[in-house]
C-alpha cells in the first residue's frame, strides 16, 4: 500500500482540528452554569463543523499531490465518511446552541429558536444551509443512491457550495471566538479563500486549459464485448500528459446529454502522442451512452489521476484483474518496463466468457514478454472452488510472497484478493489496489 | 458502522472532557463565593487575596479605571452602597454600569450608559443586558460569558463591571 502521504494528510487535518479547539479554549471564559456548558458544546461543534466542511471540499479539489499520493478512490471514501461525520457535528451544533441559549435566557425552546432566527444576524441563512446539508446527506445515503439517478445525486451535491456560502457569514456575525479576534477572522477567511481558489483552479480552469492544449476529440467507438466499448480519442501532445500505466482521466464528452457530467475511466493502453484509448463497461446512464458517441465529438479531459501505478521494483509482479478492472491492468501489463521486472503473472477473473476483454491483445503481450496469463472464468459455484483462496494463488504463482501485487476489480473481489495475499504472506506495502466504487 | 460509533463516542467523550476542564476556574479564589450568610459584618471578606485574583475579566483585558466617579462607599458596614464602574468605550458607544452591594454581595446592577449606535444597538442591548446582569448576579464576579451577537456590549459591560468590583473592595 502506498504509505506516508495519507498519514501526513490525516495528521495535518487533526492538527487543524486541534488548533480550532484551541481557538475556542482561548476566548471562552470559565463555564459556570448549565447554560454555559450547553452553549460551549454548541460553539465547539460549530467551529469544528466550519473547519470540517472546508476540509471535505479540499479533499475533492483534485489537488495533484493528493490524487497521486493518496488516490482518488481513497479520497472519495474519506470524503464520504467525513461528510457523514461533519453533518452529525453541525446538527449537534444547532441543537446545543438552541438548548444552551434557552437555558441561559430562561426561555422556552421554541421561543428561543424563533428568537435566534429573528434576532441574530445571518442565522436564518445558516439554518437554510443546515437544511440543505441534511438534504444532501439524505440524497447521498447508500439507500437513496440505489434508487435515485446519478443526475439527482449530482445536482443535490452541487448545493453544498451554496450551503457553505450561506453559512459563512453567521460564523463571524455570531461566533464568539471570531467576534473578539481579528486574527481568527483573517486566518479563517484565508482558509476558505485558499480552498476556494484551489477548486477554481483545479476543477474549472485546468480542464479548460488542457482541452485547449490537447484538443481531445472522439475518433472512433469499438465494441469489445456485450455492454463494453472502447473509445479512441485523438488529439495532440498526449506524451506531455505524463500519464503512467494504471492511471485514469475524468472525461466530459461535449454532447447535449453528457456535457454536464464528468466520469473517470482508465486508459486501457498507454497513449501515443496523438491517440488514447479508454474502455468502458455500461453500468449506468453515462457509461451506457458512450456506445453512441459520434466521431468528432469534442471532449474535456482532466488528469492523469490515480495512485494505482507501478512502482519501480526488481520483484516479480502479480496482476489480478476482476471484470472491467482489466482496463488499467492491461495498460500495466503492456507497459511494465521489461528490464526491471523479474517476471509477470496476470490472473484475469471474469464471471462469463463473454465478459473477457482484450483476449487477443493479452495473449500477444504474454507471448511477447514471456509472462504467465491465467483466465479464471465462472462464478465460484461453477468452478467449485475459490480461485482467489490463498492456497490456490500460491499454486498458481510460485514464490507468491515475494511478489509485488496489483489488484483492480469490484470492491468485494478486490478485498477478497487482498486478504488472500496477506494470508499468503505478501506484506501490505507490496499490495496495490484500485476499486471502482466511486 | 463500528467505526462510525467509535468516532462519535470519541467525539462526545472529547467534548465532555473539554467542557469539564473549562468548568474549573483558573485559580481557586477567582470565583468569588456567594456572599457570606451574615449580611451584618463586612469583615467576612478578606481583601487582599480576592482582589488579586479578580484581575481576569472575561474579555481578556484588565480594566484600568481611569476616572473615579463619585459615590464610592468604603465603609464595610452592611448598608447598601453603590459603586460606579469606569466608562468602557466600545466601537458602538460607551458602557458604564453601577453596582449595588450589600457588604460584598452584588444585589443589583444598573446600566448608566450603554451603546448608542442606533436601533440595532437598542435591540442587541435589550437582549444582552438582562442576560449579562443575571449572569453577574449568579457569578458574583466579572467571570461571566459574553453574549453571542453582542460582543461589544458584553466586553464594555464586563470591563466596567470589573472596574466597579475593583473599587468595591
Amino acid at each position: 500500500m502506498r504509505p506516508d502521504l495519507s498519514v501526513v494528510i490525516l495528521s495535518l487535518i487533526g492538527l487543524g482540528a486541534a488548533a480550532v479547539v484551541a481557538l475556542w479554549w482561548k476566548d471562552t471564559p470559565v463555564i459556570h452554569t448549565t447554560g454555559d456548558l450547553l452553549t460551549g458544546a454548541g460553539q465547539v461543534l460549530g467551529l469544528l463543523s466550519g473547519y470540517g466542511f472546508v476540509v471535505l471540499v479540499a479533499l475533492m479539489a483534485r489537488l495533484p499531490p493528493l490524487e497521486h499520493g493518496i488516490g482518488t478512490d481513497r479520497l472519495a471514501r474519506w470524503h464520504a465518511m467525513g461528510g457523514r461525520y461533519v453533518i452529525t457535528l453541525v446538527t449537534g451544533h444547532v441543537l446545543f446552541i438552541i438548548w444552551g441559549y434557552a437555558v441561559t435566557g430562561h426561555e422556552q425552546l421554541t421561543r428561543q429558536t424563533v428568537s435566534l432566527l429573528v434576532n441574530y444576524p445571518d442565522v436564518m441563512m445558516a439554518t437554510v444551509a443546515w437544511f440543505l446539508l441534511l438534504g444532501i446527506a439524505a440524497f447521498s445515503a447508500r439507500a437513496a443512491r440505489r434508487r435515485l439517478s446519478y443526475e439527482t445525486w449530482y445536482y443535490a451535491h452541487l448545493y453544498t457550495y451554496l450551503a457553505i456560502a450561506l453559512a459563512f457569514s453567521h460564523q463571524f456575525a455570531d461566533g464568539a471566538s471570531f467576534e473578539s479576534s481579528l486574527t481568527a477572522r483573517v486566518v479563517w477567511s484565508a482558509l476558505y479563500a485558499t480552498v476556494g481558489a484551489l477548486i477554481g483552479w483545479y476543477r474549472f480552469i485546468t480542464p479548460l486549459r488542457m482541452a485547449a492544449r490537447h484538443r481531445f476529440t472522439v475518433q472512433a467507438v469499438r465494441p469489445e464485448a456485450p455492454g463494453t466499448v472502447s473509445v479512441l480519442i485523438c488529439g495532440r501532445d498526449f506524451d506531455k500528459l505524463h500519464a503512467q500505466p494504471g492511471q485514469f482521466f475524468r472525461w466530459r464528452f461535449l454532447t447535449r446529454e453528457l456535457w454536464w457530467q464528468s466520469h473517470p475511466y482508465s486508459m486501457s493502453a498507454m497513449p501515443r502522442p496523438d491517440l488514447m484509448r479508454i474502455t468502458v463497461k455500461a453500468r449506468g446512464e453515462h457509461s451506457g451512452s458512450l456506445a453512441h458517441l459520434k466521431p468528432g465529438t469534442k471532449v474535456i479531459a482532466e488528469g492523469p489521476y490515480g495512485a494505482f501505478t507501478p512502482t519501480l521494483t526488481r520483484r516479480r509482479v502479480l496482476l489480478i484483474a476482476g471484470g472491467v478492472g482489466i482496463t488499467p491492468i492491461r495498460a500495466m501489463f503492456a507497459a511494465l518496463p521489461k528490464r526491471l521486472v523479474g517476471g509477470i503473472t496476470l490472473v484475469y477473473r471474469a464471471s462469463d466468457p463473454r465478459d473477457v476483454l482484450f483476449s487477443r491483445e493479452l495473449d500477444a503481450i504474454a507471448a511477447d514478454r514471456n509472462a504467465a496469463l491465467y483466465y479464471v472464468i465462472g462464478s465460484r459455484e461453477e468452478l467449485g472452488y475459490d480461485p482467489l483462496a490463498p492456497g490456490v494463488l500460491q499454486r498458481m504463482v510460485p514464490g507468491l510472497h515475494r511478489h509485488e501485487a496489483y489488484i483492480c476489480g469490484p470492491p468485494g473481489m478486490t478485498q477478497a484478493a487482498v486478504t488472500s495475499l496477506r494470508t499468503a504472506g505478501v506484506p501490505g506495502r507490496r499490495i496495490h489496489r484500485e476499486s471502482f466504487d466511486f | 458502522m463500528l467505526r462510525a460509533v467509535l468516532t462519535l463516542t470519541g467525539t462526545a467523550a472529547g467534548l465532555a472532557a473539554l467542557l469539564t476542564f473549562k468548568s474549573h476556574p483558573a485559580t481557586i479564589a477567582a470565583a468569588a463565593p456567594p456572599a457570606a450568610p451574615t449580611a451584618t459584618s463586612g469583615a467576612t471578606s478578606s481583601p487582599a487575596p480576592t482582589s488579586a485574583s479578580k484581575s481576569h475579566p472575561a474579555a481578556g483585558k484588565s480594566a484600568t479605571p481611569s476616572k473615579s466617579q463619585a459615590a464610592v462607599g468604603n465603609s464595610q458596614a452592611a448598608a447598601a452602597r453603590t459603586v460606579t464602574g469606569a466608562v468602557a468605550n466600545t466601537q458602538y458607544g460607551p458602557m458604564q454600569i453601577q453596582l449595588t452591594l450589600t457588604g460584598q454581595k452584588i444585589t443589583n446592577v444598573t446600566v448608566l450608559q450603554r451603546t448608542n449606535d442606533g436601533s440595532e444597538s437598542d435591540e442587541i442591548d435589550s437582549n444582552a443586558i438582562p442576560k449579562l446582569t443575571s449572569e453577574t448576579l449568579a457569578a458574583q464576579s466579572a467571570q461571566i460569558n459574553a453574549v453571542s451577537g453582542a460582543s461589544y456590549t458584553s466586553m464594555g459591560y464586563i470591563q466596567s463591571l470589573q472596574s466597579a468590583l475593583d473599587k468595591a473592595k
